[in-house]
């Protein structure tokens, strides 16, 4: 799996994670710039981000330190938010699983909603191993050094960049983007319809938890489609 | 919170955060029949996941919790624009855009 032969997947992945960068690069202000305004030291925060690397989470927690929340509820509710990652390391797992130790460690660390965003669309999946290793480390290393620097911007900043921009929205943007990309039949549109609309319903739910019943509900929903059209398919044989 | 009590916190997060994220990567293996088992399920994980990340923010405004008809507006262009374009950086900017020019102009 030499660099050499692989170079082409390598930089595919590189120029796909590219226009994501858009999205983070003010959420990565916001998270620097925020870090500073509750009073963290610059090394404080460049260090929790190194730590986490989950900007969602990490907004969560100054949120949860503001409030004087209990240590407990500040750990579970960033374990409650990251849980989607254990979505994402069941879909990467037959690229990453077979590689060595010191590769796939650190390959896991730098998993994303982006990475997996670009990686999970089936044209990805189809690609042979090597090629799906490469790509998804071409995007995951833009995506991880460029989060630490907005960062780092963010906490050189502060909060002088007009809010009005509201840039931060260019990031559900980006994923309704990507989300087009992974409807290819009407089992798909029904799970992203069903799970879309009940993440709305269930957002005032605690802890995030309205955001995991949502993704059950729509694999549910799913799954029970696919089943009664197999079943209509029998029927006509 | 203290300095140490805080250090402590994020190192405790960090931590969980990392084993989330190694979970299945690492026990592949041991979970290969029950992961193809669940394959059909998986297929159906990445619009579930997506969708449920991107469409409250969406509709819902982020200050007042009610629904933001210009941001519905916003992600109406980028679903068309995504329909029709590969690069997602057209359905973004056609997103962003609306809303700029939404704001500006209401």
């Amino acid at each position: 799996m030499s660099f050499q032969e692989y170079r082409e997947s390598f930089w595919l992945g590189v120029k796909d994670m590219l226009p994501l960068l858009s999205g983070v690069l003010p959420f990565g202000l916001i998270t620097g710039a925020n870090g500073i305004a509750l009073g963290l030291s610059p090394e404080q925060v460049f260090g929790m981000t190194m730590l986490f690397f989950a900007g969602s989470a990490q907004l969560a927690a100054y949120q949860l330190i503001q409030d004087n929340a209990a240590f407990v509820v500040i750990v579970l509710t960033t374990v409650v938010i990251n849980l989607r990652f254990a979505i994402y390391s069941a879909t990467m797992a037959p690229t990453l699983h077979p590689l060595k130790k010191r590769y796939r460690w650190p390959l896991a660390y730098m998993l994303t909603d982006q990475s997996y965003g670009l990686c999970s669309s089936p044209e990805r999946q189809s690609a042979g191993l090597p090629e799906r290793v490469w790509y998804y480390f071409g995007g995951a290393i833009v995506m991880c050094s460029f989060w630490v620097m907005a960062v780092l911007l963010g906490v050189a900043v502060g909060a002088s960049i007009p809010p009005e921009w509201s840039l931060e929205f260019s990031i559900p943007l980006a994923f309704l983007a990507m989300l087009v990309g992974t409807v290819r039949n009407r089992t798909l549109l029904l799970v992203a319809v069903a799970s879309g609309a009940f993440a709305v319903l269930l957002r005032p739910l605690p802890l995030n938890m309205g955001f995991i019943a949502a993704v059950m509900i729509g694999v549910g929903v799913g799954h029970v489609a696919s089943k009664l059209r197999r079943r209509g398919a029998d029927l006509y044989e | 919170m203290s300095d140490m009590t805080l250090w402590l916190l994020f190192a405790i997060c960090g931590l969980l955060t990392f084993s989330i994220r190694l979970s299945f990567v690492q026990l592949h293996g041991h979970l290969a029949k029950h992961l193809e088992r669940v394959q059909p399920v998986l297929a159906l994980l990445p619009p579930a996941v997506l969708a449920a990340l991107c469409i409250p923010p969406i509709v819902l405004n982020s200050h007042s919790a009610a629904v933001d008809w210009l941001q519905v507006m916003a992600g109406l262009v980028t679903l068309l624009l995504a329909v029709r374009f590969k690069s997602i950086i057209w359905p973004i900017l056609g997103g962003m855009c609306v809303l700029w020019a939404g704001r500006y102009f209401l």
